[in-house]
């Protein structure tokens, strides 16, 4: 027994499991095959010292590397104690070593703030990153709060969704293969044990934040089976929660409701493509790409970016980018690390800036990205004297 | 002007073409102002003085930020073992530390003998209360102080929550003392991966794990293996293994090959004194201590200097670097830079020093010529 006991403290269960196990020693075939199963994960203390943590930060493409240098300037001048771990993605690497090492140091952050990675490469081997970071981390759900700036106009007013969105399979398993020459056949995954896990984070969700409805988005009347499962899977869920409205809705239906009459939604709990769908349409709504931040939680880490997953290269360091909504994703970050008091104080500047009509060109405003950060750390002067 | 439009349209889309081309350009469009931007707002600090020369030091902390005008606010407690009549309750201090966030510390005496039989020191209370797990000691040779090894720059991270100082002893039979080491994988391996993070954070470029598992094969054996788990995640940064009496030693004839160093308890208190010993002693070596929440700055090694006490010789050097890593680590790099700028002056002109660098200055002359030398 006392040897038993004696071993076990010797030999303790490694924290390191196959850890994120190099892709380019596996074949085209298991790449396909394996990769979108859910990675097993174990704790690691994150990194939080002395009241300042470090964020791995993932600039990505396109516009991703000036809006995270306005990121930092307002941080460095708010007097945020966060650090930033900078990690570049090499779009054009035909292998996967850069990936590796910034999903090891997510592991090891536990958080991370990023842009939208690109993959140029057309190897099978190679993954499209965005996918291969949310699969390896196991970042089941994906939010974005959409919510409408007075300041901003927009075709709908008023508007408060909250959009919960599976994360990791769907059609998203990136499972695609060509059976007979000219027929190529994709498969679309869901199983009981994610959808399960999504529904309960959206009925959570609605359930802490005092919301009344909770709308399955779905297309089970031709996907009988695999939408089928997802829909059933959250009327199961919906039946702990008797406070929370449940009904569901046809993803086409959705969306023309989201354009007529969007203030009937409350949370939006959707698989992985009509999810994505559900938010660009809830975005052109509000006011474009520019200003909503998502939320991508995973039981041990979360990354942050802004709410549409688009590069904007046509407007790369042409000055006219919108920082909002990565500056809306840092404040986001902010929350979930616990510096409340920081969070607020750029959200407060975030939204004065907005609601004066401060605006770049995609809101119809005629001010730089330049122009924004300078008003919104003018506001955060303002907040401190 | 047309033709100068239609250039500048045509290199950014041809830039927009090219990958590497653009990341270049997008970082030279933002415009960086590291020197310029600087935190808003005023900071609050606990001061705890402490024993022996440790007032003296603190004073001139103050008198040389009063004179940069720093946003620092400072709330002194006076907390002591060996004074316990003067002594501010140690929940009082915890409590105002865990607000904060910020501590810049003297060092606490700790008498040989208990008075009240309990085991546990007042340090070590203090220590547990903040769950300060981490100390760090960043051993660096100054400018004009004449040591043994130049240009060494190394920093001892030890774990100060377990290990030998778990205040566990008992005498089993009369004549027979045992004392208990306690080493846990949960905190080996959260203070690997503090080292670990400390040495990404501050572009190190190699680990050092100092440990005796040949003879403690299962206590310090643990220690080792959580190490080189966590290694694992760092595939960047070098990671090397040493036995604590090997490093004694080359830390003495060779202190170059270090840069970050981990270790339990005991060996890091031992191995912090002989790496101070080596840049020029107890006076000029700053160190912290960590928590998730909180960081107090104390001097690197813990000595209180008490027969010095009111002759006004002490070295405020390592007090006034505590206060330098503390401006860094709450956004106030500018003041930080200001204050090294001119530590650094004075040690280098060398006309102005304190006893233990053999000069004949005294601490407020020391602190007047630093005041001085601001810029």
């Amino acid at each position: 027994m006392a040897a038993h006991s004696v071993l076990k403290y010797v030999r303790p269960r490694s924290i390191v499991p196959q850890l994120c196990r190099c892709t380019s020693t596996l074949s085209a075939f298991e790449i396909q095959h394996k990769t979108p199963t859910i990675k097993k994960v174990m704790p690691i203390p994150k990194a939080h010292y002395g009241g300042r943590h470090t964020v791995t930060l993932l600039p990505g493409a396109g516009i991703g590397p000036e809006l995270m240098g306005y990121v930092k300037e307002v941080f460095r001048y708010a007097g945020v104690p966060v650090d930033f771990e900078d990690i570049d993605i090499d779009p054009n690497a035909d292998n996967n070593d850069d990936l590796d090492y910034a999903i090891t140091s997510i592991r090891r952050n536990g958080v991370a703030l990023k842009g939208n990675i690109e993959t140029r490469s057309t190897e099978a081997g190679v993954l499209s990153r965005n996918v291969a970071l949310r699969n390896q981390l196991d970042l089941y759900v994906n939010v974005l709060h959409c919510v409408s700036y007075a300041g901003v106009k927009s075709r709908q007013k008023n508007i408060d969704i909250v959009i919960v969105r599976q994360n990791t399979e769907g059609e998203y398993a990136m499972l695609e293969h060509e059976s007979v020459d000219g027929v190529v056949e994709s498969m679309k995954v869901i199983t009981r044990s994610n959808s399960e896990r999504v529904a309960r984070y959206a009925f959570e969700y609605a359930k802490r934040h005092g919301r009344k409805k909770v709308t399955t988005v779905h297309k089970a009347n031709i996907m009988k089976l695999s939408d089928g499962l997802f829909l059933e899977t959250s009327r199961a869920v919906a039946k702990d929660y008797p406070d929370i409205q449940h009904n569901d809705m046809i993803i086409d239906n959705t969306c023309m409701q989201l354009v007529s009459n969007p203030h009937q939604f409350d949370v939006v709990l959707t698989t992985n493509l009509y999810g994505s769908i559900v938010s660009n349409v809830i975005c052109g709504l509000l006011g474009g790409a520019g200003l909503l931040s998502g939320k991508n939680y995973g039981n041990h880490y979360t990354i942050f970016e802004p709410g549409t997953r688009n590069t904007g290269t046509g407007i790369a360091g042409k000055n006219i980018a919108n920082p909002i909504a990565m500056l809306n994703a840092a404040v986001d970050m902010l929350r979930h690390l616990g510096h409340k008091k920081h969070a607020v104080l750029l959200q407060d500047a975030i939204n004065k800036t907005i609601n004066k009509g401060v605006h770049t060109r995609d809101l119809g405003g005629q001010a730089t990205s330049r122009e924004v950060v300078d008003s919104i750390l003018k506001y955060i002067k303002i907040a401190y004297n | 002007m047309a033709l100068l439009v239609r250039n500048v349209c045509k290199v950014l889309s041809q830039a927009t073409q090219k990958g590497a081309g653009v990341r270049t350009l997008h970082i030279g469009a933002v415009r960086h102002q590291d020197n310029f931007i600087e935190q808003q707002g005023k900071v609050k600090c606990t001061l705890i003085p402490g024993d022996g020369v440790g007032p003296e030091l603190v004073l001139s902390v103050q008198n040389v930020f009063k004179a940069v005008n720093v946003p620092v606010e400072f709330e002194p407690y006076f907390l002591s073992e060996v004074n316990p009549t003067l002594s501010a309750p140690l929940e009082q201090v915890a409590n105002s530390i865990a607000l904060n966030q910020v501590c810049l510390k003297g060092i606490l005496a700790t008498p040989d003998h208990s008075h009240t039989g309990e085991l546990q020191t007042l340090n070590m209370k203090l220590r547990r209360n903040l769950d300060l797990y981490s100390n760090v000691v960043h051993v660096k040779s100054l400018p004009g102080v004449k040591s043994r090894h130049q240009n060494v720059d190394c920093v001892i991270i030890r774990e100060q929550t377990e290990g030998e100082y778990s205040a566990l002893e008992h005498e089993c039979v009369p004549g027979v003392v045992e004392c208990l080491k306690i080493v846990t994988a949960v905190k080996s391996q959260r203070i690997a991966k503090f080292a670990f993070d400390y040495a990404v954070k501050n572009n190190r470029k190699k680990v050092t794990c100092v440990h005796k598992a040949n003879i403690m094969k299962l206590g310090d054996g643990l220690f080792l293996q959580s190490c080189q788990e966590i290694a694992e995640l760092y595939p960047k940064i070098q990671f090397e293994t040493m036995i604590v009496d090997n490093c004694t030693m080359q830390m003495v004839s060779n202190p170059h090959q270090f840069d970050v160093m981990v270790m339990p308890n005991l060996y890091g208190n031992i191995v912090d004194n002989l790496a101070s010993g080596l840049v020029g002693g107890a006076g000029v070596v700053a160190g912290a201590s960590y928590s998730a929440e909180c960081v107090v700055f104390e001097p690197g090694a813990r000595h209180t200097y008490s027969e010095a006490v009111g002759k006004n010789v002490a070295n405020p050097t390592a007090m006034l670097l505590c206060s330098v890593k503390l401006l860094n680590h709450v956004n106030l790099g500018r003041y930080a830079e200001q204050i090294r700028d001119a530590l650094n002056r004075v040690l280098n002109d060398g006309k102005v020093r304190t006893k233990d660098l053999g000069g004949q200055s005294s601490t407020t002359e020391f602190t007047t010529a630093v005041i001085n030398s601001l810029r």
